[in-house]
């Protein structure tokens, strides 16, 4: 087993690198030279790994334009596939971006990546239901105060300063690519699959508020209170009726939790 | 020892079958004829849930499905994953395949994945390692899994056997099942200079329980699996010499890239139904 181990190593180190070298385990013959036939592995793993990213980041393709292969070949470079699936090489893309020069010196990369990649994990997260309004108004309203809503377990949220969004958009359209556009404050981007479709829209403070709140198992009163924070006098409540109208309806509820005291 | 249950039998013969591809979703449900089973890749389907789950209940109450993975990395020296094979095992619960299959390779070590589907060198001390980590994944999944040649374009310096002994001793000491691919047989014969009939002579009949067939690019001094194009006509020959060898084998169109109308690849099927069923009446 040692031997096969070691052997192993050698050949997947060849297969990983730039250069052309063999490993003086491998042969060549007649027909083709041991480099010629190491060739073929070195440039499919190269060319599957690329083809994966570039399905995967649409959105980072556009906003990096021609750079983009390049992105990619540092970044299989640096982070080698340690998983079963192709597809979730690209975990590690954000995080990469924002640490290695020179992309983290252009933040809307990184950004662009992670949307991607909250979309990607959002398409085949765990299936959870979803409520509906009947659900709300079997409701007693003794009931409200304590009431937990539980917010969808895949839903994230993101914290962009760019329009990296609308290039997404462009993108899934085959739309013109926009031109980025970067914020002086971070805007709230919340991605959630609603059936089968993933979706995301910006959220603004009060909602990105209330939602979080729900998540942590706050009760519906706090969520008042917490919208009181953010609305004028007397205007707290509707507000909050209409958002739990809009989250309903987009499927970002999956259930509804009696106060059990 | 072995101890995959003795009652299990060799599953039947499913006739002619397709790779479930996206490209032929919708298709393959709103014309399904000519089509008599369907190959999943498992790991495209080894998902939390979402779209990929809803369709894969779909075809699964319109075809016979079997199960085919490319990350089992059964020949190589990292411990084998149980992650991966709770999900497999979790998966094959859902599907209820006729068969499991994965590929005689390995695909990385020390925890890197090379998507690829690495050949073994045919020595006796890979002989050892891969039977006996076939017998644990058969145990683990309480089912006898198939193994399949993969196409070659390395040569280890220290081989010891050919490639087909190697597959038949390794099918015969973990009471294995054997996926020939005959595009690959093709392939690595052309690359390494053997003869594919002797390949097929070395393969033991009674193990051979599905077939591959598929297309490849001929470069200026190997040949490639691409997967990208039409079966071409000597991998039709070594189809109808495997057919009069090993009989009624469970056959499967595998297309990856340029991806036809599904027509086409009917087409293809229909044409390995009419060489094959001539020889299959004529040794009855």
């Amino acid at each position: 087993m040692k031997n096969l181990q070691a052997l192993q190593l050698r050949v997947q180190q060849a297969v990983m690198a730039s250069s052309a070298a063999s490993p003086p385990e491998l042969a060549g013959d007649a027909i083709a030279d041991a480099r010629s036939r190491l060739a073929i592995y070195r440039h499919g793993y190269r060319a599957r790994l690329r083809e994966a990213l570039g399905n995967e980041f649409p959105t980072l393709a556009s906003l990096s334009g021609k750079r983009f292969p390049a992105l990619l070949d540092r970044y299989i470079d640096a982070c080698p596939s340690e998983h079963y699936n192709l597809r979730w090489h690209g975990a590690g893309l954000a995080a990469f971006l924002r640490y290695a020069l020179p992309w983290r010196e252009r933040p809307a990369y990184a950004e662009a990546a992670e949307l991607d990649w909250a979309i990607s994990t959002c398409f085949d997260a765990a299936d959870e239901p979803a409520i509906d309004a009947m659900a709300l108004a079997g409701i007693a309203p003794e009931h409200w105060a304590g009431l937990r809503l539980l917010p969808q377990r895949h839903l994230q949220w993101l914290e962009l300063r760019s329009n990296v969004d609308a290039f997404r958009t462009a993108a899934d359209q085959a739309a013109a690519r926009p031109h980025l556009r970067q914020r002086a404050t971070p805007r709230r981007l919340l991605v959630w699959r609603q059936d089968l479709s993933v979706r995301y829209r910006a959220v603004g403070p009060a909602e990105s508020a209330l939602l979080e709140a729900a998540t942590r198992g706050e009760p519906f009163a706090m969520l008042c209170e917490i919208a009181a924070g953010h609305a004028p006098p007397g205007h707290a409540v509707a507000r909050l009726a209409g958002m739990l109208r809009d989250w309903v309806e987009a499927g970002l509820i999956r259930a509804l939790q009696p106060d059990e005291r | 020892m072995n101890t995959v249950d003795p009652r299990l039998e060799r599953p039947p013969c499913l006739g002619y079958g397709l790779g479930l591809r996206v490209e032929h979703y919708q298709e393959l449900l709103d014309q399904p004829q000519g089509v008599d089973w369907l190959e999943i890749v498992s790991e495209n389907y080894m998902v939390p849930g979402g779209l990929p789950l809803v369709w894969l209940e779909r075809f699964r109450a319109r075809f016979p499905l079997v199960m085919h993975g490319v990350s089992l990395s059964i020949g190589g020296t990292d411990p084998l994953d149980e992650g991966y094979l709770a999900r497999l095992d979790a998966l094959a619960r859902r599907v209820e395949p006729a068969w499991v299959s994965d590929h005689l390779c390995w695909t990385g070590v020390q925890g890197v994945n090379l998507h690829d589907l690495m050949p073994l060198p045919y020595t006796e001390e890979a002989l050892d390692h891969v039977a006996a980590r076939v017998r644990q994944v058969q145990d683990r999944l309480r089912r006898r899994i198939l193994l399949e040649n993969v196409s070659s374009y390395i040569r280890y310096a220290d081989a010891q056997l050919e490639e087909w002994e190697f597959l038949a001793e390794v099918a015969r000491r973990a009471d294995c099942l054997i996926l020939l691919d005959i595009n690959n047989v093709y392939v690595s014969a052309s690359n390494h200079g053997f003869d594919p009939l002797r390949y097929l002579d070395g393969v033991p009949a009674e193990r051979v329980q599905q077939f591959h067939l598929a297309g490849h690019e001929r470069g200026e001094a190997l040949i490639v699996d691409t997967h990208d194009a039409p079966v071409p006509s000597p991998v039709w020959e070594l189809y109808r010499a495997a057919v009069r060898r090993y009989g009624a084998v469970s056959t499967m169109i595998e297309r990856d890239d340029h991806m036809p109308p599904l027509s086409e690849l009917v087409a293809e099927l229909e044409h390995a139904r009419r060489l094959a069923e001539p020889l299959l009446q004529a040794a009855a």
